[in-house]
C-alpha cells in the first residue's frame, strides 16, 4: 500500500498538464485577479487579497484532487493496468484508496503555494492560528472532490476523462464564486452557488479569515456531497469489479 | 501438496448467447510447461481469465493449486500476463517492478527480475516510453516478481522481436526447470512446439488434442512439401510414400505428407528438377482443419 501510494504521488511530478493547470494556474490567476480587483473595499471584513488567496487555494486543491483521481482511474481502467493489478495480491479497494490519498496529498502544495504567493507578493498577514486552521480545513475539505474524481473515473474512459473532469472543474469554480464573488452573480446563480461543494469548500477558509468559525450548514452540505459522491463511486466501483 | 496446479472440471463459460468455454476438462500438474494452442476465439483467453479469477464459470469448477482461483491470486501464488493487461503510466520501469515486489509476499530481488526480463538497461526508463516488445517484457517482470508457483501467460510474445522472443522463452523454460508451473496461450504452433512439454489444442471452447508436441503435430497432418513444376508429368505424385494429398496452383505443387523425409527422397529420385523445393510444418489452419473436422 505504501509503495503504491508513493508511486501515485511521485508520478504526478512528471505530469506537466497537472503541474501547469493545478499548481501554476491558481497562482497566475491569483496574481491576475488581485491586480485587477485589488483595490476593492473589504467585504464582510475580508480584504480582496485574502478572499482571492483562499478562493485560489481552494481552486488549486479541487483541481489537484480531481486530477489525481478521475483521469488516472479512467485511463487505467481503459489501458488494462487495473486488470493487471487484479491478477496480483492487492485488493481493488487498496488501489482506489491510494489514489484518493494521493489526491489529498497533492491538495496540500496547491494550497500552500497560493498562500505563499499571497504572503510574498501581496504581504497578506493573518493571525498565526488562522494559517493552520485555513490550511487544515481546506485540506480535509478536498475529500468530496477526491470522491467526485473517483466517480468521474468510473463514468468516463481514458479519452474523455480529462475533458469531462476539466469542464466540471471550471463550472464548479465559476459558479462556486472562486473566480468572482458570489454577490456579483445573478440571483439564480447565487442560489445554486449556495449548495455547490466548491462554494462551501472555500467558505470554510473565508469564515476563518474573517474571524469566524465554519458554518454548520456549510459543513453539512460538504459532508452531504462527500457521502453522495462516495456512494455513487462505490456503486460503480463494485459494478466494475464484479465477477461476470 | 499433491493438488494439481490447475484443474478445469467440466467448466463452461457463457457470454450471453455465446459459449466461449464448453465443458472444458484440463489438469496441469505442478512443474509442467503447457501451451494452450488455438485460433482467436477458441476460448484460450476465457480459460486464462477463469484461472486468474477474473471471470466466474457458468458451470463446473476451476481449481488453482488446490483452492479457488481468487484465493490463489490473493495468496500471491500466481503471476500473470493477462490479455489486455496494461501498465501504470508515469512511473519508471524499476519503480513499477519494485511496486510488484512490494505487493507479493515473497518477491525475487529487483536485479534478478530486471535481468530475467532483459530490462537491466531500462531500469530508469519511463513506462510510457517503452516499445511494444519492452512493454511485454516489463509485464513479464511483473508476472515473475512474486516468484509465483503458477505463471499464466496469455499471448506473451506479442510485439516482441525475434531475439526478445528467444531470450523470453529461454527464461520461461528456466523458470519451468526450477519447478514453476507455466501455462501459456498462443496461436503459433511453432511457439508451442518449441517451448512446451505438452500442448493442449483448444477449439470451440474445448480440448481437441492433448499431448506432446510430436503427437500434436502428427495428428495435425504432418508437413507440406512445395515445389515448382519445371515441366514433366504431374501424374504419380499422389503415389509417393507418405503423401496424403496433392494440390496444384498454377505451376506450384503442394504435397501433404505424414513423413516429409521419405516423401522428399522419393520425389528427388522421381524427378529430374524440383525448383523452389521447400518443406514446411503444418500450420495452425491445417492443424485445425485436421483436428476439428
Amino acid at each position: 500500500m505504501l509503495s503504491l501510494l508513493r508511486l501515485e504521488i511521485r508520478r504526478m511530478l512528471v505530469d506537466t498538464r497537472f503541474l501547469i493547470l493545478m499548481l501554476a494556474l491558481p497562482i497566475a490567476m491569483y496574481l491576475l485577479f488581485t491586480n485587477i480587483f485589488g483595490n476593492t473595499p473589504p467585504v464582510n471584513g475580508l480584504s480582496e487579497d485574502v478572499r482571492e488567496m483562499i478562493a485560489m487555494a481552494a481552486f488549486g486543491a479541487i483541481g489537484a484532487a480531481l486530477m489525481a483521481t478521475a483521469p488516472r482511474i479512467a485511463v487505467e481502467r481503459t489501458n488494462g493496468w487495473l486488470r493487471q493489478l487484479r491478477t496480483m495480491p492487492i485488493s481493488a479497494r487498496t488501489v482506489i484508496t491510494a489514489k484518493v490519498l494521493s489526491a489529498m496529498v497533492w491538495g496540500l502544495p496547491a494550497i500552500v503555494l497560493v498562500d505563499l504567493t499571497a504572503v510574498l507578493d501581496h504581504g497578506v498577514r493573518l493571525p498565526a492560528w488562522q494559517w493552520p486552521a485555513i490550511g487544515g480545513l481546506l485540506w480535509v475539505g478536498t475529500a468530496p472532490f477526491a470522491a467526485l474524481g473517483t466517480l468521474l473515473g468510473y463514468l468516463t474512459d481514458g479519452d474523455t476523462a480529462f475533458g469531462v473532469m476539466f469542464g466540471i472543474y471550471l463550472a464548479l469554480a465559476a459558479l462556486g464564486g472562486l473566480w468572482m464573488p458570489v454577490s456579483i452573480l445573478p440571483k439564480v446563480l447565487q442560489h445554486i452557488a449556495a449548495v455547490l461543494p466548491s462554494n462551501r469548500f472555500a467558505e470554510l477558509g473565508w469564515r476563518i479569515a474573517s474571524g469566524g468559525s465554519p458554518s454548520l450548514l456549510g459543513a453539512t452540505i460538504l459532508v452531504g456531497w462527500l457521502a453522495a459522491f462516495a456512494a455513487l463511486a462505490g456503486l460503480l466501483y463494485r459494478r466494475s469489479n464484479a465477477l461476470r | 501438496m499433491s493438488a494439481a496446479a490447475v484443474d478445469f472440471d467440466e467448466v463452461t463459460k457463457n457470454f450471453g448467447q455465446v459459449r466461449a468455454v464448453d465443458r472444458l476438462n484440463l489438469t496441469v500438474h505442478k512443474g509442467e510447461l503447457v501451451a494452450m494452442l488455438g485460433p482467436n476465439g477458441a476460448g484460450k483467453s476465457t480459460a486464462a481469465n477463469l484461472l486468474l479469477g477474473l471471470l466466474r464459470p457458468t458451470g463446473g469448477h476451476v481449481t488453482v493449486l488446490g483452492r479457488r482461483p481468487a484465493e490463489a491470486v490473493a495468496a500471491g501464488q500466481v503471476g500473470a500476463m493477462p490479455q489486455d493487461g496494461g501498465l501504470m503510466p508515469g512511473v519508471t520501469v524499476a519503480g513499477l517492478v519494485d511496486l510488484a515486489r512490494d505487493i507479493y509476499p515473497h518477491p525475487r530481488p529487483l536485479a534478478e527480475l530486471l535481468t530475467d526480463a532483459d530490462l537491466a538497461g531500462l531500469a530508469g526508463r519511463r513506462v510510457d516510453r517503452l516499445s511494444g516488445g519492452q512493454t511485454q517484457r516489463l509485464r513479464f517482470a511483473l508476472a515473475i516478481a512474486g516468484d509465483p508457483e503458477l505463471l499464466v501467460l496469455d499471448e506473451p510474445t506479442t510485439a516482441m522481436d525475434v531475439r526478445s522472443r528467444q531470450d523470453f522463452w529461454r527464461t520461461v523454460r528456466g523458470y519451468a526447470a526450477r519447478g514453476t508451473t507455466v501455462l501459456f496461450a498462443t496461436h503459433y504452433l511453432a511457439e508451442a512446439d518449441e517451448n512446451a512439454d505438452r500442448i493442449v489444442v483448444v477449439a470451440g471452447g474445448r480440448v481437441v488434442v492433448d499431448g506432446t508436441p510430436a503427437q500434436v503435430k502428427a495428428s495435425a497432418g504432418g508437413h507440406r512439401v512445395r515445389f515448382t513444376v519445371g515441366g514433366g508429368e504431374l501424374a504419380g505424385l499422389d503415389r509417393l510414400p507418405g503423401v496424403t494429398a496433392v494440390e496444384v496452383h498454377g505451376s506450384s505443387v503442394t504435397l501433404r505428407t505424414t513423413d516429409a523425409e521419405t516423401t522428399v527422397r522419393a520425389l528427388l529420385c522421381a524427378r529430374e528438377h524440383t525448383p523452389d523445393l521447400e518443406v514446411t510444418g503444418a500450420d495452425l489452419e491445417d492443424a485445425f482443419l485436421a483436428l476439428t473436422h
